[in-house]
Parts: C-alpha cells; sequence; structure tokens
C-alpha cells in the first residue's frame, strides 16, 4: 500500500489506490510478477539450449520434439513443441499470442496409449488419461527412423517409472525448504495433546517393529487393562491384523473414537474373547456411558456376504451392551466407477441442458453425502451422547480413514488449523495405513488396476464441503486443498508414497524425499483462509443433506476455460484488512503526536488518553 | 418474518397435559391476548385455545394461544412465547407470528377425525368442523394450528373469515388503504403513519420529470428529453406522467404514433450506455397497417439520438424468454421439492427435480439474454429496443439486468432501489395481477419480479464486493410484496394507483389537503417495517462504493509483492500446473496465457469447426481481464456455477438449516472488520477535527449489523445464533406433515437408513 499521508487525507487513503485500478493494469500486474518470477527461475535453470523450460533442482529434459499438435477440446488444435524431463511434461506453442502451453507432472498421467494406426501422412495420434479428470491428445508424426524413439515413447518410459523399474522424481528433487516437513506429526505429541496417556489409555510397544500388523503405525494407543499378549490375539481375529486401536479421546467426557478393521467372523461365527473383551474395555474406559457403538461403514449386506469370506462384523450377542451400526457406504469399486462418470460429465464440457440430472447419475454427490452423514452420526455419538465409538469397514484403510478423520475434523478444531489437518493426515491416513500407492498407482503403467479408486479425492471433497458450510471454521483455503490433491499425483514429495508407515521407513522415504509440508509450511500465506475465526472447543455439524451438497467446480471443472475460479471475498477482505492496519497506524502516529504535544505542554491535566482501539490479528 | 430461533433440544412443554387442558384453560389470563393492530386495521374474527404447530409429529413445542383474522394479517397471540435471546429482528407491521393476508396462498381446512379436508375460498361454506388450519403462504411457509381445544364454532368461523379476507373483492379492500387513509383522519391533519412519502427518502421515484432529468444527465443522454404528454394519463393508460423521449420527436408526433401502440405505449427510453447507445423498450404495434412506417420513424429517432448515428437493433424478447406461465409454473415446481415433498423424499432426486422445475434454467436464459443486449450497447455500439408485446414484465427484469451489469452506480442501495422504480413500477409492471392479490385470475399470477431478484442475487453472488446491498435485503425486499401497504407493489401502473386512491378518498371523505391522492407509502420507506439497526442488515460490509480499487490491484498487489519475496517462485514452476491453472491469480503468468488461448474459440468442441460468434468473443474478453468491480459485470453462465438462492428458497427448511454456518458466518467476521475500519475512520476525523476529546458516536452511526467488539486483539466468535437461515428462523414456519420430530433426528438427517438401527428414544438424553 501506499506510503501513508497526512492525517488530513483521510479519504485518500481510500481513493489513492483507485487510480490504478482501471482494466488495462491487469496485464502489467502478472508482467511484474512474472519478471520476479523468471529472476527466480533463472537459478534452478539447467538446460541453456531450452531455453523458457523452468526446472526443477535436478529436473532433467529428457526428449523434446517439434511439429506436435495438441488437439485441445477447447480451441482446437494447437502445433507446438514438447518436451519430457524426468518429472513432467511441457508443451509449448509460441506462434500464438499470448503462448498456449501445458505444464504437468508425469505423474498425474494415468495411461499414455496410441490411438489408432498412422495415418496415410504417418500422423500417430496419443491420448493421454490424467488422474485429474483431464484427457489430452496429441498428434505427431512417426520418426522415419524407426530405430529412434518417438518422443512418447520416452513419455511412457517416464510417466510409469515403477513399472520401468526406475524411481520416482520425489527420490531426485532435492529442493531445501526453511521447514522440514516431516516433523510435524509426532505421534506422541499428538496424543499428549490429547491427554494421553492417562489412566485409561496406554501407549502399547507390541507393534513397534510392525510384526502385530504391518499396516499400522508403531505407536497404539489401546486401553490399560488389555495386555500385549491379548493384542496379540485379538489381531488373529480382525482383518489383516488390524486391531481396534484409539484415535481420538473427547477432552472432557473420554468418549474415545477407536478404529479397526472387520471381525474375522466367518460363516460359523467365530468369536474372540480377547476382542470382546478389548470392546467392553474401550467402553470401560468411558465412565459416561454404559454402551458402545460400532459403525460399519459398509451396507449391511456387503458386510454380510464378507462372511463368506471368512470377515463379517461383530453380533450384537458377542459384544453385550454394543449396538452396531451400518453406514450405507460403497465399496472402492464403487466410488471408482461414480468418478469416472462424474469426469464424462464435466470434461471436456458441460451439456447445458442436463447438466444437473447429469450430476445427479454419476451418484457422486450422494456418495459424499453419505460419507459425511456417517461421520456426523459418529461425531454426534461422541459429543452428544458422551459414547465411544468403534469405527471399521473391511480392512480398515479406506472407508474407516474418511470417516474418523472427518468426524475428528467436526470434533477437534486443532484439525482445522493447517498444521492439524496436516497432522490429521499424517495420522489418520498415513501411518495407519491408507494404501495410497495402491489407490493412486504412483508411477504404474497398470491404470486398469481394481485396487485403484479415488478415496482420498472423496474425503478432500467431504472437507471442501465442510469450509463451504463454515467458511469461517477453517484456517485453510481452497487453494490448499487443491495443492494436497494436485502432489498427491504428482510424485514430488514423498509425503504420499508407498503404502504404509512400515513402507515409507524401508524405503527411508523421511530421508531421501522432501514432504509436501516442507513447501506449504514454507510459505503458509498462500493457503490461509483470512476469514477463519478461532473458537476452541467448537463443535460443527454440518448439513449433510444434497441441497447444502455442491460439485466442487474449481477442482473438478478447472480445465475449462469459462471457468474463472475467484475467492472475491478473500481478495476483499484481504483489501480490507490492509486499510485498517493503515488506519491504525495513521492512528496510533496521532495518538503518539497528541501525547507527545500534552507531554510537552506541561501536562496541566492528566488527559485520558485515548484509548488504542487496535483489534485482532492481522493475517498478512 | 424474523423470528426466534430453534427450539433446543432442552425446550420443555409449558403445556400441561392434553387430558387437563380443558379444564385448565379458562384459567389462563386469555384477556392479555390481545392482536396489536395498526391504524385503520380491525378484527374480523377470532379463536381461543388454539395450538400453532411447531415440531411437525410431537405437539410438545407447540403454541398455546389465540388466533385473529383482521382486514390484515391472521395474527396468532402465544400464551407462550418461544424462547428468546439476544438477536431479536422484529418487523414493525407484523408480530413473530403473524401472516399478511396477501401473503396467504392456500388456506386449507382438515378435519382429521374424519378424514376431510378442503382448499377454502371466498365466500364459501364448511360442512365439517376443522380440527387443524394449514396456511400454505407466498414467501414458501406453511403454518399450521390446531384447533383440538378451540369451540369448533369459532374454529369454523375463524377459518372462513381468513379465507374470505384474503380473497379481497376489490383492490380496495387491500388493508393498505385504510391504513394511509387513516393517516388523513385525525382532526389535527397529522400524518397518523407518521410517513411522508417521497420527502427524506434519497431514492428517486421517477413520478416527476426531476427524476428522468437528473437521469439524462447523469447517463450524458443529452439528445433525449421528458416528455409531458401523458400528464393525466390521457395519452396511454399504463404509462407513467413522466417518461423519456428523442429529441427529434415532437409531442405532435409522439401522440400520432401512440395510438399505433399495444395499449398507447410510446417506447420508452431506458438508460443510456456511455458511448451514447441507448436502451429503449417498446410494446408491439398494434396497427399491422402502420407498423413498418411507425417503426421506421422510432428508429430513426433513435438513431437521431446517437452520437454516431448508429444503427438499432431490436431485441425480441417473447421470442427468446419463457413467458409469464412458464415462469409461474417454474416456481410451483420449485416450491414442491422445497417445502412441499417431504424432505427425505426430494433429498433423492434433488437435483434432476430441481432441473425439471427449471426454474435454474430460466435465471440462465435471463441473464444470458442481458449479456447479448450488453454485448451490443457495450461492444457494437448500437442502441437496444427491447420489444415485448406488453412491453410490461419481461423487459422489465431485461433492462434492470443490463443496467446492473452495465452500470455500476446501479449497484448502490438507493439507485437500485431508483432502478426498481423507474423500470417495474413507473413502466407499469403490473404488480397487482402478477402477486394476484385479489386471486381473482390464477393465470395472470407469475413471480417475475422474484426471478428479476434471482437473478441479481446470481450477479450478486458471484461479484459479492459491487453491491452495496446484501442477499438479506434482496429476500425482504422479495417478502415485501405480500404486505399490502406499499405503493411499490399494489397497483398495475401510476395511473391505476391515481385513480384508486381519488376514489378511495372520495368514498371515505377523506380530506386529502394538497394531495393529489392518497399517498401510499414505497416500500423503499424501510422504517416502515424495520428499526434502523435492523435495516443495517442491509448493508454489505465488502461493498467497494466508489472509493475502492479493482481486485488486481492497489492494496491486494502489495500482498502480491510481499508474497512473493518468500515464494519458492522455482517450486512454484514446478508445480503441477493444475495449481496454476487452477486459480488465476495475478502471479500465474503461465496459466493466465494458457487459459487466455484455451478461450480463443468456442469451448463446445461438437461446434469447434464454427467460427466463434462475436458476443463469445466479447464475454470471454471479458473473462480472460481482471474484474473492475466499479466497471462491466458479466455473471458466470455455465450451469455449474449459477447455485440454488438457499436463503429465500430454504430458509423455512429446519433439516436445510446449517446451526451456526452458512455464509451469514463470513458476513459477521466481514462486518466487524468494516465496523473498524469505520471506528478507525472516524477517530482520525476526530483528530482532525475536534482535536481530540474522542466521543462515541460510533455506535449509533455504525453501517455494520455486527459490530467491533470494545476487547481489541480479539477475533469475536460468530454469536450462536447464527444459522444459514438467518434472520430468518424454520420454527413454527414450516410445519408439512411428516418430517421428523425432534430436534436431533432433524439435525442429523442425512443418511436414508437413519433410523433403521438408531433407537431415537435413548437419543433425546
Amino acid at each position: 500500500m501506499e506510503e501513508s499521508g497526512s492525517v488530513d487525507s483521510v479519504e485518500s487513503l481510500c481513493s489513492s489506490t483507485t487510480t490504478r485500478s482501471d482494466r488495462s493494469s491487469g496485464p502489467r500486474v502478472s508482467d511484474t510478477e512474472l519478471r520476479s518470477k523468471a529472476k527466480a527461475v533463472e537459478k534452478v535453470y539447467k538446460d541453456p539450449s531450452k531455453d523458457e523450460l523452468p526446472l526443477l533442482p535436478e529436473e532433467l529434459v529428457q526428449d523434446s520434439a517439434k511439429d506436435v499438435t495438441y488437439i485441445c477440446p477447447f480451441i482446437g488444435p494447437v502445433r507446438g513443441s514438447l518436451t519430457v524431463t524426468n518429472y513432467r511434461l511441457f508443451f509449448r506453442c509460441t506462434d500464438r499470442e499470448p503462448v498456449f502451453g501445458l505444464d504437468l507432472p508425469l505423474g498425474g498421467l494415468s495411461r499414455v496409449e496410441k490411438i489408432g494406426a498412422a495415418s496415410s501422412r504417418g500422423d500417430v495420434s496419443y491420448g493421454v488419461v490424467c488422474k485429474d479428470m483431464r484427457n489430452l491428445r496429441f498428434v505427431h508424426k512417426e520418426p522415419e527412423d524407426s530405430l529412434k524413439k518417438s518422443v512418447f515413447e520416452v513419455l511412457m518410459k517416464f510417466a510409469f517409472p515403477v513399472s520401468n523399474n526406475m524411481s520416482l522424481f520425489a527420490f531426485e528433487y532435492k529442493q531445501v525448504f526453511p521447514e522440514n516437513g516431516w516433523k510435524v506429526y509426532d505421534p506422541l505429541a499428538e496424543y499428549k495433546r490429547q491427554g494421553l496417556p492417562n489412566e485409561s489409555w496406554r501407549i502399547s510397544k507390541v507393534n513397534d517393529h510392525y510384526e502385530l500388523c504391518d499396516s499400522y503405525p508403531a505407536t497404539l494407543f489401546v486401553p490399560v487393562t488389555i495386555t500385549d499378549e491379548e493384542l496379540r490375539r485379538v489381531s488373529s481375529f480382525r482383518a489383516k491384523g488390524r486391531i481396534p486401536v484409539l484415535s481420538w479421546i473427547h477432552p472432557e467426557s473420554q468418549a474415545a473414537v477407536v478404529r479397526a478393521s472387520q471381525t474375522m467372523v466367518g460363516q460359523n461365527g467365530r468369536r474372540c474373547k480377547e476382542d470382546e473383551k478389548l470392546l467392553q474395555a474401550i467402553m470401560d474406559a468411558n465412565a459416561q456411558s454404559h454402551k458402545l457403538f460400532i459403525f460399519d461403514a459398509r451396507p449391511s449386506v456387503n458386510a454380510a456376504a464378507n462372511k463368506m469370506k471368512g470377515g463379517g462384523f461383530e453380533s450384537e450377542d458377542a459384544y453385550q451392551n454394543a449396538e452396531l451400526v451400518f453406514l450405507d457406504i460403497h465399496n472402492i469399486h464403487v466410488m471408482r466407477e461414480s468418478l469416472r462418470k462424474l469426469k464424462d460429465v464435466v470434461y471436456p464440457n458441460i451439456e447445458e441442458s442436463h447438466w444437473l440430472s447429469n450430476l445427479e447419475s454419476t451418484h457422486w454427490l450422494e456418495h459424499i453425502k453419505l460419507i459425511l452423514a456417517g461421520a456426523l452420526r459418529i461425531a454426534d455419538k461422541v459429543e452428544s451422547g458422551k459414547t465411544s465409538v468403534v469405527v471399521h469397514c473391511s480392512d480398515g484403510w479406506d472407508r474407516t480413514p474418511q470417516l474418523t478423520s472427518l468426524a475428528l475434523i467436526m470434533l477437534d478444531s486443532h484439525y482445522r488449523t493447517i498444521r492439524g489437518f496436516q497432522i490429521l493426515l499424517e495420522k489418520e491416513w498415513l501411518s495407519f495405513g491408507h494404501r495410497f500407492q495402491q489407490r493412486v498407482g504412483h508411477g504404474d503403467k497398470n491404470h486398469t488396476d481394481a485396487d485403484r479408486s479415488p478415496i482420498f479425492l472423496q474425503f478432500i471433497d467431504c472437507v471442501w464441503q465442510m469450509t463451504r458450510q463454515f467458511p469461517a471454521a477453517f484456517e485453510f483455503n481452497e487453494y490448499f486443498l487443491i495443492t494436497i490433491l494436485d502432489h498427491l499425483y504428482s510424485c514430488l514429495f514423498g509425503t504420499f508414497l508407498c503404502n504404509s508407515e512400515q513402507q515409507r521407513l524401508k524405503e527411508e522415504v523421511p530421508k531421501r524425499t522432501v514432504s509436501l509440508w516442507s513447501f506449504v509450511n514454507s510459505q503458509l500465506e498462500e493457503f490461509v483462509n483470512p476469514l477463519y475465526v478461532h473458537y476452541p472447543s467448537h463443535v460443527l455439524f454440518p448439513t449433510v443433506g444434497i441441497r447444502h451438497l455442491q460439485l466442487w467446480v474449481s477442482y473438478y471443472i478447472r480445465w475449462n476455460p469459462r471457468m474463472r475460479p475467484q475467492e472475491p471475498v478473500h481478495q476483499r477482505y484481504k483489501e480490507l484488512l490492509a486499510k485498517r492496519a493503515e488506519l491504525q497506524k495513521r492512528v496510533e502516529e496521532l495518538q503518539r503526536e497528541a501525547a507527545n504535544r500534552m507531554a510537552s505542554s506541561s501536562s496541566e491535566r492528566a488527559g485520558s488518553p485515548t484509548r488504542s482501539i487496535t483489534p485482532v490479528q492481522t493475517f498478512v | 418474518m424474523f423470528s426466534g430461533k430453534q427450539t433446543k433440544p432442552t425446550f420443555k412443554s409449558y403445556l400441561p397435559p392434553l387430558q387437563t387442558d380443558l379444564k385448565k384453560s379458562p384459567q389462563l389470563p386469555i384477556k392479555k391476548l390481545e392482536a396489536k393492530l395498526l391504524p385503520g386495521e380491525i378484527v374480523v374474527n377470532e379463536a381461543n385455545f388454539v395450538r400453532k404447530c411447531i415440531g411437525a409429529e410431537s405437539c410438545q413445542d407447540d403454541l398455546w394461544g389465540k388466533l385473529v383474522c383482521t382486514n390484515f394479517k391472521v395474527s396468532f397471540i402465544a400464551h407462550n412465547s418461544l424462547p428468546r435471546q439476544r438477536f431479536q429482528c422484529t418487523h414493525r407491521l407484523l408480530g413473530e407470528h403473524d401472516i399478511p393476508l396477501a401473503c396467504v396462498e392456500q388456506v386449507v381446512t382438515v378435519n382429521d377425525v374424519k378424514g376431510k379436508q378442503k382448499i377454502l375460498g371466498s365466500n364459501q361454506k364448511l360442512k365439517f368442523n376443522p380440527t387443524e388450519l394449514i396456511l400454505y403462504c407466498k414467501d414458501f411457509r406453511i403454518i399450521r394450528f390446531r384447533f383440538d381445544e378451540a369451540g369448533p364454532e369459532s374454529a369454523k368461523k375463524v377459518c372462513l373469515a381468513i379465507a374470505h379476507y384474503s380473497h379481497p373483492a376489490d383492490p380496495q379492500l387491500l388493508f393498505g388503504f385504510e391504513y394511509v387513509g387513516k393517516r388523513y383522519h385525525g382532526s389535527t391533519g397529522e400524518r397518523v403513519n407518521g410517513v411522508d412519502p417521497g420527502g427524506g427518502l434519497q431514492t428517486p421515484l421517477f413520478d416527476c420529470s426531476s427524476d428522468w432529468d437528473r437521469e439524462i444527465k447523469r447517463t450524458g443522454a443529452s439528445e433525449w428529453r421528458v416528455c409531458t404528454i401523458n400528464q393525466g394519463y390521457f395519452i396511454s393508460p399504463s404509462l407513467p406522467e413522466f417518461f423519456v423521449v428523442p429529441v427529434s420527436l415532437a409531442d405532435q408526433d409522439l401522440k400520432q404514433y401512440a395510438c399505433c401502440f399495444y395499449s398507447q405505449r410510446i417506447p420508452l427510453w431506458c438508460w443510456n450506455h456511455s458511448s451514447g447507445s441507448a436502451l429503449v423498450r417498446m410494446s408491439n404495434i398494434s396497427d399491422p397497417q402502420q407498423q413498418r412506417k411507425v417503426e421506421q420513424r422510432i428508429s430513426s429517432a433513435i438513431t437521431k439520438s446517437h452520437p454516431l448515428r448508429s444503427d438499432v437493433f431490436k431485441s425480441d424478447l417473447d421470442k427468446n424468454l419463457p413467458n409469464i406461465q412458464d415462469i409461474q409454473a417454474a416456481l410451483l415446481k420449485l416450491r414442491q421439492i422445497c417445502v412441499i415433498d417431504s424432505f427425505e423424499e426430494s433429498e433423492e432426486k434433488w437435483l434432476s427435480s430441481l432441473e425439471s422445475s427449471r426454474w435454474m434454467e430460466y435465471v440462465r436464459t435471463f441473464l444470458r439474454h442481458a449479456v447479448e443486449v450488453v454485448y451490443m450497447l457495450e461492444s457494437r455500439h448500437v442502441s437496444v429496443i427491447l420489444l415485448e408485446k406488453e412491453d410490461r414484465d419481461l423487459s422489465c427484469v431485461i433492462s434492470c439486468l443490463v443496467q446492473l451489469m452495465c452500470d455500476p452506480h446501479c449497484r448502490s442501495l438507493h439507485s437500485f432501489q431508483g432502478l426498481i422504480q423507474k423500470e417495474w413500477v413507473m413502466a407499469g409492471h403490473r404488480f397487482l395481477d402478477r402477486c394476484n392479490h385479489l386471486k381473482r385470475n390464477d393465470k395472470e399470477e407469475s413471480p417475475v419480479f422474484l426471478l428479476f431478484l434471482d437473478c441479481v442475487w446470481q450477479l450478486w453472488n458471484q461479484y459479492p464486493a459491487a453491491f452495496e446491498f446484501t442477499e438479506v435485503y434482496l429476500t425482504v425486499l422479495g417478502d415485501s410484496m405480500w404486505v399490502p401497504v406499499f405503493s411499490t407493489f399494489l397497483f398495475n401502473c401510476p395511473r391505476q394507483r391515481a385513480e384508486h386512491s381519488r376514489d378511495f378518498a372520495s368514498s371515505k371523505s377523506i380530506h386529502l389537503g394538497q394531495d393529489q391522492a392518497l399517498c401510499f407509502p414505497p416500500v423503499w420507506d424501510w422504517s416502515q417495517q424495520f428499526s434502523l439497526k435492523d435495516q443495517t442488515l442491509f448493508n454489505n460490509p465488502l461493498y467497494v462504493g466508489k472509493i475502492a480499487t479493482c481486485v488486481q490491484n492497489g492494496t491486494v498487489k502489495t500482498f502480491t509483492h510481499r508474497r512473493s519475496k518468500k515464494n519458492y517462485s522455482s517450486t512454484l514452476r514446478g508445480l503441477p500446473s493444475a495449481l496454476r491453472n487452477g486459480s488465476l491469480g495475478p502471479n500465474d503468468t503461465l496459466a493466465r496465457r494458457n487459459s487466455l488461448m484455451l478461450r480463443l474459440r468456442s469451448d463446445l468442441s461438437q461446434v469447434r469447426e464454427q467460427q466463434e460468434t462475436p458476443s463469445e468473443r466479447f464475454v470471454r474478453d471479458f473473462f480472460s481481464r481482471p474484474v473492475d468491480l466499479q466497471g462491466l459485470l458479466l455473471p458466470q453462465l455455465l450451469p455449474s456455477h449459477l447455485s440454488v438462492w438457499k436463503l429465500y428458497f430454504l430458509r423455512w427448511v429446519p433439516e436445510a438449516q446449517i446451526p451456526q454456518g452458512g455464509p451469514i458466518t463470513a458476513f459477521h467476521k466481514l462486518s466487524v472488520l468494516t465496523d473498524e475500519i469505520e471506528m478507525l475512520q472516524n477517530q482520525l476525523r476526530q483528530y482532525q477535527g475536534a482535536a481530540g476529546t474522542p466521543n462515541n458516536l460510533h455506535a449509533e452511526h455504525s453501517k455494520m449489523y455486527f459490530k467491533a467488539t470494545s476487547t481489541p486483539h480479539q477475533s469475536p466468535a460468530p454469536p450462536e445464533y447464527l444459522s444459514s437461515s438467518f434472520p430468518f428462523s424454520p420454527v413454527g414456519n414450516l410445519c408439512r406433515p411428516g418430517i421428523l420430530g425432534t430436534p436431533l433426528s432433524k439435525l442429523l438427517n442425512g443418511a436414508k437408513i437413519w433410523l433403521s438401527t438408531e433407537t431415537l428414544a435413548n437419543e433425546t438424553i
């Protein structure tokens, strides 16, 4: 903002900013930005022959080709040059004014393939399917020398390093950030924040070396009355050994959120005395309630069908005082199919006349609703019912983290801060073994893999829905959520690599890669919601009706050029903050002046010093 | 309207058990239950021991009291009131449980013992004793009363009275006449209701030539003049006495042409674009023989008034837009899914039902058409004639939207009101018929004005900082149509107002004094309805006004600069283009170019070969530039970018309420900040002027509803009573049969399997 003027221009403070407000100045702003950015880019600049391409540390150009045509669904064919690095794909068309460019990390590619045979002119068409709701199409002449590889073959190699026995770019990337994001989550500190251990809950070392359960974290919290030996026996009764352990405890009522996998009841109705004892102990750890709610995320039919495969659910006979609730959330395959339909509806173009019914037919929002509704019921039981809950699905690594982490966001305002949210992801998703590698398929060319599913995307969507309903309750903004999703796929950071804590340690991911949180926490202000109000013990109960759910257009429809994402309220709020800071400064200056004047003119009366109205933290 | 917040789960019944009701009831101090009457208001009928339903299934929250029908409203005077809290907006004309008769859409009486139900009209008979009365309101409320303990005869009588009085046989039976007439009685000649219509209002009413003169000057329409030939309404019955025409048309010509137009409506000037292009509205020419000649004359006169002598473009609204019956049908369907269908059932098919109501589609069609007109004015620099058969419905919407998009002046509160005055009230929108105040002809009923408000809301929602008013203002403005007191919404045209008020005055032998007719307050006199404090809910804390800056510049730029210092630009560069394409911030140079390019041609792949139309190009150009909130604003028209106006349509639905959430929580935060800024500015002013001695005039002068706290360094949490329905409350305002009863289950509504394994009994601890 401009230097502060004199007192007599109170109004001019406001108008001084108007002078540059004509529309034409818009591009100028970006020019300055461009210049300042270009400088910074030069430092990491690697390949002088390919000028313009801003490369990251350790990013190397692998191949490039001229005369590639990008068939843009919005503006038609664009001719330009295509460059493949070990991290991303660049497409540049400099003939056009303004310059047209595509710049996407290879991690975002799910499939690259030749479409059809070469045409009479020797042109071959390539299709690129992206994980971020885009499909790209290129046309390129086959190299005449059949020994020479086409740029697309190079692309396929580097897009799927895992399938080609190469390492992901995250292991090369060596950017140094002031903050080390791998230190964001310290399990003991997080449990300590919750007041643990306490007289009812203890740390168990039983999984210290991941021998009890290889998909669980090393640090587990269990009721004090249960021995490690009993836990071992419970682990044989729970799918994949994922025993019931504590996720979160209510600071006042001591009602706990406990997560697990399904019981291995099977068709014969097996029982496990230790498991029953464990659940009883969980209930007893909370003096406020003589009941325990077990939330099975699945539709009851699916849960019953699992008995055929040896799984199942807790019978109310075996578990006295427990009430079992099914939450009707469908499995990973249904969700994958729903997202596929959604992609058809939003990309590339929206059919205007049937937008709403098309959207409805994808069922995407319906799934979002069921997940939010399930989390809401859990949060309500814990908060209002003061009852402890056990949450599980089949394996306890997909729907279970969706439900527990959403419920925790509702219950604990800490998880609505930027750092708290990082901790939540590190804890509920990463340490408890959501199979990111499998669900996303990092660097793997097997795009039809039935284990892929947008479970995490769905969770982030649910969080976004909550931020819409409570615009002042979250410290982070939409950009933060989109950044997380983009780096879920990018493979630039190590955060979302591997399937479990054990695997990440084995691969030395924290040592060899950079954490996404290093990047995020080094420029937090980008991700701050200016409207955030911290009110500590405030539980959020979102309204989960379809009327209040909306499609996240700035994520799913962001490739549409008619989409102009904007957060006008946030922008305006920042302007207002700046204005307040400016006024405050001036008032303080004047107060000082007045005080000085009074002091120098020998205070005959100890005039009431004007109470300084210096409200509130500034978010800038 | 504004009423208490949702009852807490702990809410206790203040009623004695049912069996003892009859015995105990007479001891209730019923004498205190008197309807609060306005001047000119009389009680027509009343029934005691009536219950107003609050929850649908259980009656434990119900209120107990007296149901009164007056010539203005259905009033319920509760014996025990809903728990009140700090927040209390009070309507000055209506009590918490009152419904103006004009707001009643349908009166339904039920006898649940006999299983009978009847919709009551005027002067009808009722063969059974009603146990229940359901009032379906035009503002989407559904209110139920039970007569279990009331005398059967008095229950029947009050129902018949409500039905009868909500169907007035004559406009002069609308309450506004009695109400306004009263102010001329009283020996002192003082105005009873304390309002001097027009006087003291900042809103131009366009009922005098000076308002038009000012508008001509403001828009620089030097080749246009105020025409007075319709004074006394001698030329056209539906035109105002003053309107604006091209200078090249003499009064004599106009008189001659008038007879060719539908209802003698000479084309009306609406507004001039800064380029000199004019926006004109015109009715059809009824005489086919004269059509070409007259059309040519008018067109050439408009061309002459253009500084560049540009052509005239005719935009046929009837061909391109839905008609009034379509709009009415859409609203009825929308109402069905919003409030009448059970929440759970409509939930499943919400999106497709919303689509089949076509309401959103119509909103989009109107906005898109307005954008087309804007393109002609802004880019082609031609004048535009809006052509509609009668020129009294669709053109009101389009001309207003065009002006809102082009002219930042119209986005201030008073100018917006002036705009409605100019394009709706004076231009003769048939408010009396479209509101169907007399319930005579359902075919004429159509929510054209509400559709317009929804279009404005969409613009507001996309550019919230560009408007001085809030969505509460738009909602309350829509509701005011059903308070039949205001000159704004009572008549079909200015002439009708003049005639009716003259007739009424003479029939009641009212001495009008200097006034020529009864003076109804315009709705713009908001003090008629709300206290000054409550009116601050209309002020938008985000409004950039005339002093602030374009979003991309000035202060924001400062932020960007400061930010860039700490930016890991190289990394940002290395970020997936996703990020940068995803948000076209000022530092997204690459993405910015990228998306610019992407807009080069039409975005429909199937029509890729087709050349982009110039107007598409115009829109695309607009979106590739940073927005100037003080300049042209075009709405995003993708269906995915238009939303349902939830505050208006869903505010009464308990299940759709977000407790302690909704946009209002952001509004609260913004208001507090804006209030702090105001406070600081006041302080500066004081230092400047009186050199010290800060006195606290601030509190009274603040424009914000939510004030900064006196304790600094503390961002106040939003008050607990806020909800997405604020400042309205669903409590007792939407009682359709079959919604879940307990507050907890309402709150937790969601999964369709909700009750299957749930033991609700245990939940209401």
